[in-house]
């Protein structure tokens, strides 16, 4: 304990973790948008190109649109299975009166397990041949109809990489939505019940208003995550089969790595950070206008 | 926060300028191979991208141990990487540093022929042949490393040999016959289908699998410059022979050559697959002769595995002994680091190497030693290891390591989609020669 907080001491002490955060965070943002406007693969002599990274990423490249709308696809499927399934795995999980801890724990599971583990797992699950745990399952319920060889058929692809990012953190939104949950007063929730609410009206006046912040902060970790999404997709698919699953991210990552092109990469890396700048302000300005409507 | 946002851009271009100096230099002629002076014993490294406790790490930690007793200080510190595609972004990421080691591995890639052009290797055939030792090599060993023109900067330490593997009671199931002609595959496969066989086990994962299969029609209908013409937009694949490649990898997509969800599966699922009696054929080389020659192969398949090499077809231009027999990754030393200290190293190792390689049961990339067949090999080791002596002169390259990494990427995607169906062989012509057009001018200028 400072015998007196300076203004002087705060400064000294605030001043290392923001020299940290510039030299991690924003020195390699700033350098993005430098190589972005040069043509240059590593070992050549870097070429000012302008603006012809940008003027080729937004109006002559179909891979780079067709991993934009694949990452909004993704991202789409991530939200709703981890804030919806939170939102109602975290709800159930509150009128439980035994076994929360354990449910807690089950659902927090995957989150701490490594992300190859569980692409590998999921690449198991979904396979055709030897047939995986979903094409068995589809057979004994009737449904063998709809078994597929999930990850090389384009039309599933997607959702089929999207759905282990979502299930994997599932269990850690519903835990910060469960802690806000049970935060809500009961006095509350009571008095409400004897003006005769029903549950829905009880879940959507009540409660809901009450971890709206809470409800905020985890839309904008999703969506960032979500957004940013790149292990499961490239280690299950490496984008493919085409593109089908290929994202902003790892077509990035192939283009600066595989092709060499880091001048081109660093546009495309430029666009992701405006991606989640704008995603971000979206979020804020929505949720804003309804609580304030 | 104004001040610090122009501190921050300042900074950022400076490093930025710095690194681009930085890249620039070379130090050393490369084609000076044999430095003069004392020779002074330190830790040197190789970047590697070879199995982590194969036959090359293994031989070359040990004759790095007996150099070191007569030269205390020095150490070969390997550094590996197996997986490839990391291997290769760790590569160009030092190489983009100017921070490679002493001596690193390569395929004859466009990007390593950039890093020679710029005087960052040593000439390998100079420096072979200053050692004495350029003769003992095979001509189709040094040949696989070379670049388009001619020029050699990597030394191979493996020779290997591509066949198709097959069951023979899973062939004679189906009443089929081994085929004469590439063109005798697509119906090949829909007779095993009927008989409820997967025709061929491949790793999609990796993606080179399949790369090779679309390298056999353009190797036997116009040889091995159509891929070099081809790379450079001198061909294209509406010419007849990259036709002939594009229709074929459509058939054997619709006669559902490969296992159901292949591009999915990785490379010991297809090994599996095959070693387990599910699969008829299988295209592997040589390094896998361990697993498919020895009595470690699966009993129940052990007497029906064989193999072919690369059919022909009608009017093949490449004869029946000329088909992939790379010689893996290579060596390539860096011109900046080499000294007294490495080229002595290099002519005690390179020496040595050969004898203590082929013992181990592996094909030398020199014809100065003989390979000792283990004791637990079945008659098709013998068999393996002696076609490598009725070669030929022309070898099929993989094209992975011929095309720019743009269009390979591409073409890696695209072919998939053909074989799936999801696209037509027009569709596919098309990309592939835009593909070549947008990507070859800024590799091959």
């Amino acid at each position: 304990m400072l015998p007196n907080r300076s203004r002087t001491s705060v400064l000294v002490f605030l001043l290392p973790p923001l020299l940290l955060y510039c030299a991690a965070v924003l020195f390699p943002i700033l350098q993005s948008l430098f190589l972005s406007f040069f043509s240059w693969n590593g070992i050549s002599d870097m070429e000012f190109v302008g603006l012809a990274n940008y003027v080729r990423m937004l109006t002559a490249d179909d891979i780079f649109w067709r991993a934009f709308f694949n990452a909004l696809i993704y991202l789409a499927i991530c939200l709703v299975l981890q804030l919806g399934g939170a939102l109602v795995v975290a709800s159930l999980l509150t009128s439980l009166r035994r076994g929360r801890e354990l449910i807690k724990t089950l659902y927090l599971l995957p989150a701490v397990i490594s992300t190859v583990a569980i692409a590998f797992l999921f690449v198991r699950i979904y396979s055709i041949d030897p047939v995986g745990l979903l094409n068995q399952l589809l057979h004994w319920v009737g449904l063998g109809s709809f078994e597929r060889a999930w990850l090389s058929d384009v039309n599933t692809v997607l959702a089929a990489v999207s759905a282990p990012e979502g299930w994997r953190f599932t269990g850690l939104y519903m835990l910060i939505i469960y802690a806000a949950l049970i935060a809500v007063p009961k006095e509350l929730e009571e008095a409400a019940v004897l003006d005769g609410a029903s549950k829905w009206t009880l879940f959507t006046k009540i409660r809901f208003p009450y971890i709206r912040p809470v409800w905020i902060t985890t839309t904008i970790m999703a969506t960032t995550y979500g957004l940013r999404g790149f292990d499961i997709p490239y280690l299950m698919t490496n984008g493919g089969p085409g593109q089908s699953s290929e994202l902003l991210t790892t077509y990035m990552y192939k283009t600066a790595f595989t092709s060499t092109d880091f001048g081109y990469a660093s546009t495309i890396a430029v666009f992701i950070v405006i991606e989640c700048l704008v995603a971000v302000g979206l979020i804020l300005f929505m949720l804003k206008r309804k609580a304030d409507s | 926060m104004k001040k610090l946002f122009r501190a921050a851009a300042v900074a950022a271009v400076t490093a930025l300028a710095l690194t681009a100096c930085g890249g620039g230099g070379a130090a050393t002629n490369p084609a000076n191979v044999s430095p003069t002076g004392e020779i002074k014993p330190r830790e040197i490294s190789w970047l590697l991208s070879r199995p982590a406790d194969g036959a090359v790490i293994n031989i070359m930690k040990k004759l790095a141990d007996d150099y070191a007793k007569d030269h205390p200080g020095f150490a070969l510190n390997l550094i590996t990487t197996p997986d490839r595609p990391s291997y290769i972004q760790k590569l160009e990421t030092l190489a983009a540093a100017n921070k490679l080691p002493e001596l690193f591995d390569t395929d004859a890639t466009p990007f390593a022929q950039q890093l020679a052009k710029q005087g960052k290797m040593v000439d390998a055939d100079k420096l072979l042949k200053s050692l004495e030792i350029y003769d003992d090599y095979r001509p189709g060993a040094l040949d696989y490393q070379r670049f388009d023109d001619g020029s050699l900067y990597m030394i191979p330490f493996q020779f290997e040999l591509e066949f198709i593997w097959y069951n023979k009671a899973l062939l004679e199931k189906a009443g089929v016959a081994v085929p004469k002609s590439l063109d005798d595959i697509p119906a090949m496969c829909t007779a095993l289908r009927n008989a409820g066989i997967t025709p061929i086990a491949i790793d999609g994962q990796d993606q080179w699998p399949l790369e090779r299969y679309v390298a056999y029609q353009p190797f036997r209908a116009a040889g091995p410059d159509f891929v070099q013409k081809l790379k450079k937009g001198e061909a294209s694949f509406t010419d007849a022979a990259g036709q002939k490649t594009v229709t074929w990898m459509a058939e054997l997509g619709k006669a559902k050559c490969f296992q159901d969800g292949f591009s999915a599966q990785g490379y010991s699922d297809a090994q599996n697959q095959f070693t387990s009696g599910q699969a008829a054929m299988y295209n592997i080389g040589t390094w896998e002769l361990p697993s498919l020659a020895t009595d470690k192969l699966n009993p129940e398949v052990r007497d029906d595995i064989d193999f072919f090499t690369l059919p022909t077809t009608e009017g093949s231009v490449t004869s029946a002994n000329e088909f992939v027999s790379p010689s893996g990754i290579g060596m390539a030393v860096n011109s900046k680091t080499y000294d007294p200290l490495v080229s002595d190293f290099l002519k005690f190792a390179l020496d040595k190497y050969p004898a203590e390689y082929a013992a181990t049961g592996a094909l030398s990339p020199t014809t100065n030693v003989q390979t000792a067949i283990p004791a637990n090999a079945t008659p098709l080791y013998k068999k393996a290891l002696e076609t490598a002596n009725t070669l030929g002169d022309k070898q099929a390259m993989p094209w992975d390591t011929q095309l720019d990494p743009t269009t390979n990427g591409r073409l890696q995607q695209e072919l998939v989609l053909l074989v799936q169906g999801n696209i037509t062989p027009e569709q596919f012509t098309k990309t592939m020669d835009d593909a070549i057009k947008q990507n070859a001018p800024k590799f091959f200028k």
